[in-house]
């Protein structure tokens, strides 16, 4: 009836390695792995073929996907190696901590920050992002092993354990020594261990006493655990136990294997027992020797295929620097610091181009894990059976239309789902061009492929929920989106997945991202960001937090509009000009003040000269038609620019800018109208002569119809007296029939 | 010895009694021919203790940066400081030699006139002349003499090298042997030679270094000041170093007019401001430490002769502008956005945005 423990560091290759030594060295009756007992039924997948790491098993209360544990494993984990030897050799294993239905149920005095529910989607992007199976953030409590290593003077613990354990192939006293060490630490800190800490260790003596029935058993748990699992404390507690684990409160917890990410694995992704660098794991646990050299060697080849300059010379140099560093530091051996460093002063040149390349390749290495057939469905693909069902809306393989009206709950909730699909990359509907003009009208085509079932346990690693996978899908999105462009659409999305949260995140990253932006990006990003402020309220939000941002992108785009529009050529203007339209649509959407202010001395500083003829022409009638500039004040302009002498192609350009592309400024505006042909009137023959040309190159880019209307209504204007002048008795004549069809009835005793 | 009248004195003087009291106390094993142990070398940089003498810093910064410089120096691979003008390049390399080799002396200056003789030997033409071609008639140049002695070499500026000049190092580094086809002989670098090279990251494309060249140097990137406050203490001290030394007259301490600039210059090189909320455009000029000192000077200097003798926004702004804008179209509108996106904003900097917008 012998116990062995193997106090073990989660996610660390040096002890996956050491346990399973230990375990070949020692084979036990039973092995009991630190996890949920109510996930024994998932166990046996670990081994299938089919399942490639990083997984998690992940618990989630019925209903309430939202409330989850995950307990990640990944190739080099300690508890999936003792799995997977038991299971290859039919030793019986079991998982040996509180089950999930206990840890997931509702705890007395729940306090908000609760470890594992994900809770409220809106709230922080990244909370519950990647619940842990670790509870607690303390340091000490997380990762002890780390601090001893860094107390040694190392700092990858990893390496250390490689210098203690691995290399002196002493396994087995190793691991009773961390036991002991981590007893002395708990002493430390006695009385601190928290209630659930208490409860977990419990059950796990439960199991465990249990498991000796049967025989000899080996224990891997993380090492904090270790000295309050040794046969004294076992046979203390024994009646105690029993007591603590009485009448636990319980919840209805559904449990599967989802694919996982080695991202996810990273610290960075707000997982507490994650580690720095998977991707240095998975090399360590692969690479029994000759570590450095193969680590770079991969480095170099990797730059090599990103086309850089990394030579084997280089890597020769790479790896003798790596070893001096770490004997200055007094490691024996170097590790992913020394690694680093060395990369960077050997391949890296001046730039840190080449370890950002590396960052994710070799760093994080990213893997996605798979899981097979068999497993239980994820809870995205239960939140999107009971979406569907709520929606009314099939899974049809036939191809089928649908049109939605956005102003009905029901097709607005649809079209949503459409878009988050689109956004997880389950292309069921397509949007297709909607008939008639109204923009609340949305036409979809569906066709379900049996692969998006695949998809959908793909996107499950974003969320269990289809709001919340979005919402992280934007998210991370955002933070990998290369500029400004692909934010301000990321933007549009958000909108139109109706994610509220998500966009602030994006939002925000448009406000840092927008420094880097030259002009035309930045006068790009104003349309989505003004749609947003402006129809965001259908979907319950204020624009009051976008308009600080509007503003500011709009001062950036304005202090750098003059420069942009100097000297440039006929496309690069039309380019501009088009993009100043789309800009100048987006201020007049959003209404603001302050913004309005800031554009239109922009405008003004764009009528200077040096400026392309068509963005000033353009300026000005932007001006009058803001009654910034008066009708004596654009006179002179168009004087100054049409005046004799100037390069006819510029003049016909500023009188596209100053007409519009279409003439559409002369069609709708009188004012301009009588503007300009007062001002042609006013020409003498000679001058008359001279300008003509670029008149009528101007003109003819309007349609054959808009001229001939253009040239009746100048007509008009000649004998323009009488025309203009009010018949009030004729005109009264009309009102009663107008009311009748506006639906309003006539005041009473008027006639 | 030096005699303590020379204006500066060479880094192995000045610290002499701190090298000496680490190759007293230094109980770890030295590369050959040097003269501390790669550890101890790393203590003169950082500052520490030997025993009772305390040892100052000569670098403020990174640890980490020194030790990858240091152990560049044990293995046999040459070392090359990259960094903005007045990040401390040639500083760190010449205590780099003094402590590893006790003689920072060995030094060549890089500048578009360096040839071929500057880096390999030159000749006394009189003697070659007189004796025809001889070892005696060879001049030799500081890296040939630090070969034969198994001493550090140091190359100032290596980007303003010609680049068929700085080829010559080639053979130098990657055969650590120098041939001399005139006396059909060659020279042979002794254990312990070894290169350090400076080179300003500004000027890339100058004379950009052959692959072949680059591959036979350890980079390491010295950064600019990392806290504002080390920064500011930087720019204060030398400002009233330097204010003395110009007989410029006392003038209180004007601590907030020089947080000011050093925040300035501080956010627009690093692109963003010092509570990381905004983002912004770097200037093209290098907006250094030393530029820094020099806007506060300037300020200093109007604000004595022709201002009421208290540093004030006015004083600064237009040489602040002049340092900011080298490139009048680009940098202007990064100026501008700056004033108005950030300075506009802040609390307190509304006399200094006037000021600003006055002069720009």
């Amino acid at each position: 009836m012998s116990q062995q423990i193997y106090p073990i560091r989660h996610h660390g290759p040096g002890s996956a390695r050491s346990v399973q030594r230990a375990l070949e060295a020692n084979p036990p009756a039973t092995l009991l792995i630190e996890g949920p007992v109510d996930a024994d039924v998932l166990l046996p997948f670990l081994n299938d073929p089919a399942l490639t790491p990083p997984v998690a098993v992940m618990a989630h209360v019925q209903g309430q996907p939202e409330r989850s544990v995950f307990y990640p494993l990944a190739e080099f984990s300690p508890e999936f190696v003792a799995i997977r030897w038991a299971l290859a050799r039919g030793v019986p294993v079991a998982f040996m901590d509180l089950p999930a239905s206990v840890t997931l149920a509702p705890k007395e005095g729940d306090s908000p920050t609760g470890d594992e529910a994900a809770g409220d989607v809106a709230a922080e992007p990244d909370a519950g992002a990647a619940p842990t199976a670790l509870p607690s953030a303390d340091a000490v409590r997380a990762d002890p092993l780390a601090l001893l290593a860094q107390a040694a003077g190392y700092s990858d613990f990893e390496r250390w354990w490689d210098v203690l354990v691995e290399s002196r192939g002493d396994g087995e006293t190793v691991f009773s020594a961390v036991t002991e060490v981590m007893a002395a630490l708990r002493e430390a800190e006695d009385g601190q261990t928290s209630a659930r800490d208490l409860l977990r260790e419990a059950q796990m003596r439960q199991t465990i006493r249990a498991a000796l029935k049967r025989g000899s058993v080996a224990i891997v748990c993380g090492a904090w655990h270790a000295p309050a699992l040794t046969p004294e404390v076992l046979a203390r507690e024994a009646k105690a136990d029993l007591a603590r684990l009485k009448n636990l409160p319980r919840v209805k917890v559904a449990l599967t294997i989802t694919p996982w990410t080695h991202g996810r694995l990273t610290q960075a992704s707000g997982y507490g027992a994650g580690v720095t660098s998977p991707g240095w794991y998975a090399h360590l646990f692969a690479t029994p020797t000759q570590v450095s050299e193969r680590w770079l060697t991969r480095s170099a080849r990797l730059l090599r295929g990103h086309g850089l300059d990394a030579s084997s010379a280089q890597v020769i140099d790479a790896v003798r620097l790596a070893d001096a560093l770490a004997t200055l530091r007094g490691r024996r051996l170097a590790g992913l610091d020394e690694l680093t460093d060395a990369t960077r002063a050997v391949f890296a040149w001046d730039s840190d181009l080449p370890l950002r390349l590396l960052s994710e390749d070799l760093f994080v290495g990213e893997a996605l894990g798979s899981v097979p057939s068999g497993v239980p469905a994820v809870p995205l693909e239960q939140d999107l059976a009971a979406t569907l069902a709520r929606l009314r809306l099939k899974r049809e393989a036939a191809t089928r239309e649908l049109t939605l009206d956005l102003r009905e709950d029901a097709g607005l909730n649809r079209s949503q789902l459409f878009h988050r699909l689109n956004l997880l990359g389950v292309p069921w509907a397509n949007a297709a061009a909607s008939r008639g003009t109204g923009t609340f009208k949305e036409t979809w085509t569906l066709r379900w492929d049996p692969e998006f079932s695949v998809r959908i346990v793909e996107a499950s690693r974003h969320g269990n929920t289809l709001v919340r996978a979005a919402h992280l899908a934007v998210i991370s999105g955002a933070r990998r989106a290369p500029d400004l462009e692909a934010l301000s659409a990321l933007l549009e999305v958000a909108r139109l997945c109706g994610l509220p949260a998500a966009a602030d995140v994006t939002l925000a990253r448009l406000d840092v991202r927008a420094a880097d932006a030259d002009t035309a990006a930045l006068l790009l990003s104003l349309p989505p960001l003004a749609r947003l402020a402006r129809y965001g309220d259908v979907r319950q939000r204020g624009g009051d937090d976008l308009r600080p941002v509007f503003r500011t992108l709009l001062i950036r785009a304005a202090a750098g509009l003059l420069n942009a529009a100097h000297g440039l050529g006929e496309a690069a203007a039309q380019t501009l000009h088009s993009q100043i339209v789309q800009a100048d649509a987006a201020v007049r959407l959003l209404d603001d003040p302050e913004a309005s202010t800031e554009w239109v001395s922009a405008l003004h500083a764009l009528d200077a000269p040096g400026t392309a003829p068509l963005l000033r022409g353009d300026a000005v009638n932007r001006l009058r038609d803001r009654e910034v500039l008066n009708a004596a004040q654009v006179q002179v302009r168009l004087a100054a620019a049409l005046a004799p002498g100037a390069p006819p192609l510029d003049v016909a350009a500023w009188l596209v800018g100053f007409i519009g592309e279409d003439g559409q400024t002369l069609r709708h505006d009188p004012a301009a109208l009588v503007l300009l042909d007062a001002w042609v009137v006013g020409l003498g023959p000679d001058a008359f002569g001279e300008v003509l040309p670029a008149l009528r190159r101007a003109l003819s880019r309007l349609e054959p119809h808009a001229r001939r209307r253009l040239g009746e209504e100048l007509r008009g204007l000649e004998r323009a007296e009488p025309a203009a002048q009010l018949n009030s008795e004729l005109g009264a004549g009309v009102v009663p029939v107008v009311l009748r069809l506006l639906g309003v009835g006539l005041p009473s005793g008027d006639s | 010895m030096t005699t303590p009248e020379v204006l500066r004195q060479h880094a192995e003087h000045a610290y002499a009694h701190e090298l000496a009291a680490l190759a007293e106390h230094d109980r770890y094993p030295r590369p050959p021919k040097w003269n501390l142990s790669p550890r101890a070398v790393l203590t003169y940089l950082m500052g520490g203790w030997a025993g009772e003498t305390e040892i100052t810093p000569k670098y403020v910064g990174e640890a980490r940066l020194m030790e990858i410089a240091v152990a560049t120096l044990a293995t046999d691979r040459a070392l090359l400081l990259l960094g903005v003008p007045g990040t401390a390049k040639s500083w760190v390399s010449e205590h780099l030699a003094a402590a590893v080799s006790g003689d920072s002396t060995l030094l060549v200056q890089g500048t578009a006139g360096t040839d071929e003789n500057a880096i390999r030997y030159g000749w006394n033409y009189a003697r070659l002349l007189a004796d025809g071609p001889s070892e005696a008639a060879l001049v030799e140049s500081p890296v040939l003499h630090a070969m034969r002695q198994g001493k550090i070499a140091r190359l100032e500026e290596l980007t303003r090298v010609q680049s068929d000049v700085q080829d010559t190092l080639i053979t130098i580094l990657s055969e650590k042997t120098l041939p001399v086809p005139e006396l059909n002989t060659e020279v042979q670098a002794v254990r312990g030679f070894n290169l350090i090279a400076t080179a300003n990251n500004r000027d890339k494309g100058v004379n950009d270094l052959s692959s072949a060249l680059k591959r036979r140097f350890n980079t390491v990137i010295l950064p600019v000041p990392d806290s504002l406050e080390d920064e500011l203490l930087i720019v204060t001290r030398r400002v009233d170093s330097m204010g003395r030394s110009l007989g410029l007259p006392e003038l209180p301490p004007a601590l907030e007019e020089i947080r000011r600039i050093v925040t300035v210059f501080r956010e627009l090189r690093a692109g963003v401001t010092e509570d990381g909320k905004t983002k912004l455009k770097s200037p093209s000029g290098s907006l250094s430490v030393a530029e820094a000192i020099s806007v506060v000077n300037h300020g200093l200097a109007l604000a004595a002769h022709f201002g009421n003798g208290e540093l004030s926004p006015h004083d600064t702004a237009a040489s602040l502008v002049g340092a900011v804008i080298k490139d009048p179209v680009q940098d202007g509108v990064i100026w501008r956005e700056y004033l108005e996106t950030v300075a506009k904003k802040r609390d307190g900097w509304k006399v200094f945005y006037n000021a600003c917008r006055a002069v720009s």
